[in-house]
């Protein structure tokens, strides 16, 4: 087979070959990593021990004697190249990196360097480049498609949006889903905190993983489950981002590095609605009504009619035809310009890494509100202070300073009020809020009473709301950390490690105080019913983090024997976390009493506050012990304990071990035949056993500050000056236990054709028990939920990567393709006695549940009833569609695969890269759907007319359990669509193909930057979240976009903002 | 070799003791659990107040809203949408988790604390008037929900799926409840609470509250003996005489609430939150009653029509039909007008004084209690008229001029006058009393309803939270089921 391929090759690139005397063979071997000459490069004679090193330019000179006619090309680090000479006495000859380089270290856990091959679980590594091609903002979002096993949801796309990184599934119930970041040994904060009320009027704040620079990443290990994370014990158990950042390493005896790299990035909004273009403003088929915001009018019609609201007895004039592209017009393009530059350098014993970075985006709102300004500076260090010991620091400060947008149906939502513009109202040309048609106050009548103009009467200009509603954000974050390691012995080191993660996240919400009637003189709106009115409000929040971590390790190692080797650590481990909170704003009802004045002194009554101050220690005891026999058997057993102090005393202490081991079976077959196509083989297996504790404060039962929260207005206390308390609606647990998951883990990396073509694959089980959980009970209880150990999730499946180069020629043409592949099914094993379901979020009618026996996250509302057939049964009483007497299982967030493909195509200084990934089978539940429906601008509410009408292909039960075909009861749609539809059919198929990546680099030859002061020079244009293919009943949203952010509410599209596809241009140079 | 050695045993000894410290120091270190933001104990004086909110919020909110729906005050206003369901009939069972939750989480809970402490002294007086407080909570329990949890509930981890007891069951332990409260009354007693108790009694601050209280409980006492008129005549006509010559309320028991945001009137904190937009408008059965007496009370309880000098309703449930005019509104006094911000100062009454004249005077018209029913039915009339401030005019004169012959006639004439008395102020009670009696006789179908004709809602659906939580949760009852004493 490796024939096979060899001589395909020879076929499609060698033209023939010539004769020739012993002659000189001269040229030049360059890297095609940077174009740079390779020094110390081998050229040899195939066959023979004759050949040259290449000099410091690279270049080489050699005699080769007749009847010899293939030459070998040589470098550390590098694949080999054998070159068949041809009539050219000059061969250049560019090397390509090894990329599946069998002696890899990767950075596992506790920032520990080991041999790839000596792990016995899944720990795949992505480099620099395989996450800054293509310019994602996101450090997160730049690892879809590439790792299989990772699903990561990707929202909005924007730079301040969420992304969420499950791997291997959701296997907690109420707890934290994601992977832990690491960042350098220590483990950062990835909190995502929304927003807004809730999910339903969110505002994406984005999560804090994403303050990380992907341009300062060097690589990212991901560390799957529990085994490779079981050193960081419990907050591991969801598997980990092992994330190295750059240092001045190998730079040893070379000038400094000056790298500026400079992007312009455009953003469009990739996937709007479809709306149906034949119904306009008004109600049932013939009316129109100029305040709605229904597009269940009469079919247009191409002539003059008034719209909106008569001022001074004038109405304004349109043809009543449909706006086609009223809602894509309302955005523009949006800009966002990304700067980098890094220096790194290295003295003989030192080394540093000093980078800057300002990212400055106007995102597609029309207008510059929605603005997003984020600066970081990273300093990475290391000297080597005596032989014996070294120490290095990590310290990297950003900034961010935003105003965001809220989503949902909250009263600042802008898109939600965009997509409910009748089809006939010209909403992109309704920006000049000084015109008195298009205003929010501003007009006033003979009394002084301010008006408003815009057509709206049940919704707000969001050009109003862009202008006047503000949620701003500013984050100061400092991570960092310093190591001391002494190595007083050969074989003996101590690592000292300190880290600190210190944030604090500071809020304002700023909206406008206003009460507008409307200005109409004509009668068609009421100027009681229809006022635009609001109280008002202030509001700042405070999330302030300390979290400090400290880890010692001693390490010994011993090679017994040539073949027998071990090393032992012993470790321990401190983290102190620290959280506080606090929340203001002005009065909740009452709102604030001077309009346009921003502060808590213009509260109108009392300012509501919530505080909560919440610590957290632990300390752990950790032990790893490996061995290796030959470069083939490798076993490696951790065990550690921890001791929380969020659990009772008694419980405190928990203990857990994992032993994994890898079996380099190619080693047994290098001198068969097998080896020429089977080259490297490993088996691996895991086991591990990972614990976790609790949040703070949950043993105890407390007593609130009273506040009955009615629903929509509450009864608040201090109640006219007299203060009251309740007792809190949660019991406590004085007898909770640490949680425990339990994985194992097979799989294997097989890689073929001299590794020319790869494959990872796994299959794993993991299963998580004793969940701590806060389970709700009945309100009879006197109480509304309780803290128990319970609750069991299994997430088992497989992931296999692919990775393949078809092509590759000493002229330098590359052609790699790679592939992921995962599945994994979940399940909900147990909750709780008595208990078959938790909320995860949602809405009243629609909620996202772990139910037991289903997937983790599983959507439940009720829908429509269908006969055996799958016919929808008809009522008789209405001609639509009898409902289902309770909520029903509707599928799950979780795709039942996902996939990606793409591919790397090299040549000389070009560099093309693409990447498709999809997710499938997963279901989301769309808000934008629904009010679309409601209002009558989806094109379901239009398809087949809007006359009553028989429901296609439908039944009546005439007898329980006996239906016959419907031929005679008939509906309206609008009947249908504004009041019976169920929150089920909201619920859709979120499936989807995703161009998530596509860029085009250009790197000038070395020649044409001689004369220049820059080593290196490269041009690029990029694009990310280019295209989306949805299932064919999804004309409504990209089903990653997300209302809960990162929270375990997924799926959750509650009219949250549409996602963007980003491109644009990026230079970068080095001198 | 030596000096390697001694390298050997520094570290290892160093890492060690360095291990041995920090696991040692370990437990003080973590001991960082207790909460401070929240204490575990707090004093009784500061429970007591929160209950009763709690319970005023859902008289004066959520039933509120159902019964004034129910009870044909009020309607849907066909600008809005917010309580279309209500007059469809067709509430989901989720819309009750809300109340469910408050009286059972917020009120019962903490009234359970309260009582505990009745032995200390200190306390007692809190603790009557958490007895007290419990028999009214039950009663808005049961004769919403009819069976509910009682003896295993609020029990907390003791009973996580408390049983429902029967109605009858409840009624006999509100009885106990009222009688445990008022043994515990001295009205002498130094420990009586101040502001802390947020009940008043009118509006004059001198009165003597424990007193008051007693006649809270025998009024309470009374309603809840009446109540079982229908279903069980000889214990409902024992427990009454029994009150012979017992002090009634002769004053509004209610809760006032300021304009301070958080401490509104709950019906109107909920208009404000939904952006005031006015979902409720007059209903035309009430309207039109009430104009065929000429009750000066009318444009007291709704406002004018715009541009009109009379009080325009729609019909009951006709949201779907836009009228060409601007019906009608509830006005402040009930708390209900969205957009005139002195709603935030209507009390919720948990028993009026009007209230009381007319169950002493059915009690007296039935020959259970003596008196004179026709004195007493007067009487009730003029509470109202003085609770409002409202000159009657000849209106009482007139009302009670017609006061009928025969028990069932009396009985019809003092229920349908404490209807109108409890227009848009006490919705529920007024509904439950039409469970009971079947008066006033002129309530239409809501031109919404889904049910068949003739049918009304007769209680509140089961919360969602209980159907799905409670594992001896005995079963869904649709809306159109009646409560045990709902025999009439």
């Amino acid at each position: 087979m490796r024939k096979g391929l060899f001589l395909l090759l020879s076929v499609l690139f060698l033209v023939g070959q010539a004769f020739a005397q012993s002659r000189t063979i001269k040229g030049k071997v360059t890297s095609a990593d940077d174009g740079q000459p390779v020094i110390g490069a081998t050229v040899l004679i195939k066959g023979t021990s004759t050949g040259v090193v290449t000099n410091p330019d690279g270049e080489y000179t050699l005699q080769v004697p007749e009847g010899s006619n293939t030459l070998v090309f040589r470098s550390i680090g590098m694949q080999d190249q054998e070159v068949t000479l041809k009539g050219s006495n000059t061969v250049n000859v560019v090397l390509h990196p090894d990329v599946t380089n069998l002696t890899e270290t990767v950075v596992t856990a506790n920032a520990i360097r080991r041999d790839k091959s000596s792990l016995g679980y899944a720990a795949p590594t992505l480099k620099t480049e395989d996450l800054t091609k293509a310019q994602v903002s996101s450090p997160l979002n730049a690892l879809a498609g590439k790792v299989a096993g990772v699903n990561i949801s990707s929202s909005a796309f924007a730079p301040n949006s969420s992304s969420r990184i499950v791997i291997r599934g959701g296997s907690s119930i109420a707890g934290n889903n994601q992977a832990l970041l690491v960042v350098d040994g220590i483990p950062i904060d990835n909190s995502s905190i929304i927003g807004g009320d809730d999910s339903r009027s969110s505002i994406d704040f984005g999560n804090r993983g994403n303050d990380i620079n992907p341009e300062d990443i060097e690589s990212v290990t991901v560390l799957k489950g529990p085994a490779a994370a079981a050193l960081y014990g419990s907050r591991a158990s969801n598997g980990a981002l092992i994330i190295t950042t750059k240092s001045g390493k190998g730079r040893q005896g070379k000038k400094n590095e000056v790298t500026v790299n400079s992007s312009v990035t455009f953003s469009n909004v990739l996937k709007l609605p479809e709306f149906q273009n034949e119904y306009g403003e008004g109600y049932n088929n013939s009316v129109i009504d100029p305040k709605e915001n229904w597009s269940w009018g009469p079919a247009f019609d191409g002539e003059m009619k008034e719209w909106g609201q008569s001022i001074n007895g004038v109405r304004l004039q349109k043809p009543y035809v449909a706006q086609p592209d009223n809602v894509k017009n309302f955005f523009e393009t949006g800009a966002m310009f990304n700067n980098n530059v890094s220096l790194s350098g290295a003295g003989e014993k030192t080394t540093y890494y000093l980078s800057l970075n300002s990212l400055n985006s106007d995102g597609v709102m029309p207008g510059n509100y929605d603005k997003y300004n984020k600066y970081g500076v990273r300093f990475n260090g290391s000297a080597e202070l005596s032989n014996k010991i070294s120490t290095s620091i990590s310290v990297n400060y950003s900034k961010v300073n935003s105003n965001l947008v809220q989503g949902g149906q909250g009263e600042g939502s802008v898109y939600d009020n965009v997509i409910q513009t009748p089809r006939d109202i010209p909403l992109d040309k309704m920006g000049d809020l000084n015109n008195p048609y298009y205003s929010m106050g501003g007009i006033f009548d003979e009394n002084g009473t301010e008006q408003y103009g815009y057509y709206g009467a049940y919704t707000i200009s969001p050009y109003y709301i862009l202008k006047n509603y503000r949620n701003e954000n500013d984050v100061d974050r400092v991570t960092g950390n310093f190591t001391i390691t002494y190595k007083p012995l050969e074989w003996l080191d101590v690592v000292e490690r300190v880290g600190a993660d210190i944030y604090s996240d500071r809020r304002a919400y700023k909206y406008p105080k206003f009460n507008f009637v409307p200005a109409d003189d004509a009668g068609n709106y009421s100027k009681s019913g229809n006022v635009h009115s609001s109280n008002g409000k202030y509001g700042e929040d405070q999330f302030n983090l300390t979290e400090m971590v400290h880890d010692l390790m001693v390490t010994a190692r011993k090679e017994f024997n040539p073949d027998f080797g071990a090393s032992l650590m012993v470790g321990h481990n401190v983290r102190i976390r620290n959280f506080n909170t606090l929340q203001t704003q002005t009065n909740r009802s009452t709102g604030l009493v001077v309009p346009g004045w921003y502060n808590l002194d213009n509260s109108d009554g009392p300012v509501y506050t919530f505080n909560e101050r919440t610590t957290r220690r632990l300390v752990g005891l950790y032990a790893d012990l490996n061995l290796h026999y030959k470069q083939m058997l490798y076993l490696g057993v951790t065990a550690r304990n921890d001791w929380s102090s969020t659990l009772p005393a008694a419980n405190r202490s928990f203990f857990y071990p994992s032993v994994n081991g890898s079996f380099i079976f190619t080693e047994l077959l290098q001198n068969s035949s097998i080896s020429n196509i089977l080259n490297y083989g490993k088996l691996r297996a895991s086991w591990a056993q990972v614990g976790n504790d609790a949040n703070p404060y949950l043993l105890a039962t407390y007593f609130n500050k009273t506040d009955i929260a009615g629903g929509f207005g509450n009864t608040t206390f201090p109640f006219n000056g007299v203060p009251g308390f309740t007792k809190g609606n949660r019991i406590g647990n004085a007898d909770l236990k640490p949680e425990i998951t339990t994985a194992y883990e097979v799989g294997t990396e097989l890689n073929f054709f001299n590794n020319r073509l790869s494959l990872d694959f796994s299959y794993y089980n993991n299963r998580s028990k004793d969940q701590i959980l806060n389970v709700p009970i009945a309100p009879g209880t006197g109480y509304s939920s309780k803290v128990l150990n319970t609750g069991e999730v299994e997430n088992k499946g497989i992931e296999l990567g692919l990775r393949g180069t078809p092509i590759r020629t000493a002229s330098g043409l590359t052609v790699e393709l790679y592939g992921t592949y995962t599945k994994n099914d979940n399940e909900v094993i147990d909750i709780a006695g008595g208990v078959d379901q938790v909320v995860l979020g949602g809405v009243g009618g629609m909620s996202i549940v772990a139910a037991k026996g289903k997937p983790y996250g599983t959507f439940y509302a009720q829908d429509i009833v269908r006969d055996p057939q799958g016919r929808v049964v008809i009522s008789a009483a209405d001609g639509m569609p009898v409902l289902t007497s309770t909520a029903v299982y509707l599928g799950s967030y979780n795709p039942d695969y996902m996939a990606s493909l793409g591919a790397n195509i090299s040549y000389k200084g070009f560099n093309f890269g693409i990447l498709f990934d999809t997710k499938q089978g997963n279901e989301f539940y769309s808000r934008t759907k629904d009010i679309m429906d409601f209002v009558g601008t989806a094109p379901e509410t239009a398809a087949g007319g809007r006359d009553a009408r028989i429901w296609e292909n439908s039944v009546v039960e005439i007898e329980p359990g006996k239906y016959v075909e419907n031929t005679e009861y008939t509906y309206y749609p609008q009947n249908w669509f504004t009041g019976k539809i169920p929150s089920g059919q909201h619920v859709i198929d979120g499936s989807y193909v995703r161009l998530r990546e596509a860029s085009l680099s250009y790197r000038l030859p070395a020649h044409l930057l001689k004369r220049t002061p820059f080593g290196s020079a490269s041009i690029g244009i990029f694009g990310n979240n280019l295209a989306l293919w949805t299932a064919s009943e999804n004309v409504y949203a990209d089903p990653e976009v997300n209302s809960g952010g990162a929270s375990n509410e997924q799926g959750f599209d509650f009219t949250a903002q549409p996602s963007l596809r980003n491109y644009g241009v990026n230079l970068r140079i080095t001198f | 070799m030596k000096i390697k050695n001694r390298y050997i045993t520094k570290s290892v000894a160093g890492v060690l003791v360095a291990l041995a410290l920090s696991v040692t120091g370990c437990k003080k270190f973590l001991d960082v659990n207790d909460n401070p933001n929240l204490p575990e104990e707090v004093d009784v004086p500061l429970i007591l107040p929160s209950a009763q909110a709690a319970i005023a919020h859902v008289v004066g909110n959520q039933f509120q809203i159902y019964g004034s729906i129910w009870g044909q005050y009020w309607t849907q206003s066909p600008f809005s949408s917010q309580y279309k369901v209500i007059d469809q009939y067709q509430p989901s069972s989720s819309s009750f988790d809300r109340p469910w939750g408050i009286l059972y989480n917020d009120a019962l809970e903490d009234l359970q604390i309260v009582i505990s402490y009745k032995d200390q002294e200190k306390y007692k007086q809190y603790a009557a008037i958490a007895y007290l407080m419990k028999a009214y909570n039950f009663q808005l329990i049961t004769d919403a929900f009819g069976d509910a949890p009682l003896k295993e509930a609020a029990l907390g981890d003791e009973n996580l799926n408390p049983r429902y007891d029967s109605q009858q069951e409840i009624y006999d332990s509100i009885f106990s409840f009222i009688d445990q409260g008022l043994a515990l009354i001295d009205p002498s007693s130094a420990f009586a609470p101040g502001d802390e108790d947020l009940v008043a009694f009118g509006d004059d601050d001198d009165t003597n509250k424990m007193e008051e209280w007693a006649a809270f409980g025998n009024t309470l006492k009374l309603r809840a003996y009446l109540r079982l008129s229908e279903v069980d005549e000889a214990k409902a006509m024992a427990g009454i005489a029994a009150l012979a010559g017992k002090p009634f309320l002769t004053q509004d028991a209610k809760i006032k609430y300021t304009a301070t945001g958080g401490n509104q009137n709950p019906l109107h904190a909920e208009m404000v939150g939904l952006g005031r937009t006015q979902n409720l408008v007059a209903s035309a059965t009430t309207v039109d009653a009430m104009k065929a007496l000429d009750d000066p009370r009318l444009p007291v309880f709704y406002n004018l029509a715009a541009d009109t000098n009379i009080v325009l309703p729609i019909p009951q449930g006709s949201f779907n039909t836009t009228p060409d005019f601007e019906p009608s509104i509830p006005s402040y006094v009930v708390g209900a007008h969205a957009r005139n911000s002195n709603s935030a100062l209507a009390p919720v009454k948990l028993i009026s004084a009007a209230e009381s004249y007319f169950l002493q005077a059915e009690a007296a018209a039935r020959g259970w209690l003596p008196g004179n029913a026709q004195e007493l039915y007067e009487q009730g009339i003029t509470a109202s008229f003085t609770s409002y401030d409202i000159d009657p005019g000849t209106y009482i004169t007139d009302v009670v001029a017609q006061w009928p012959a025969g028990t069932e006639a009396q009985i019809e004439a003092i229920i349908t006058q404490k209807y109108f008395a409890m227009c848009g102020n006490q919705g529920f009670e007024a509904w439950t009393e039409w469970r009971r009696t079947g008066f006033p006789s002129f309530f239409v179908r809501s031109e919404a309803s889904v049910l068949g004709a003739g049918l009304f809602p007769v209680r509140m659906l089961y919360p969602n939270t209980e159907l799905t939580r409670n594992s001896n949760f005995p079963g869904v009852k649709t809306i159109t089921e009646r409560v045990w004493w709902d025999v009439k």
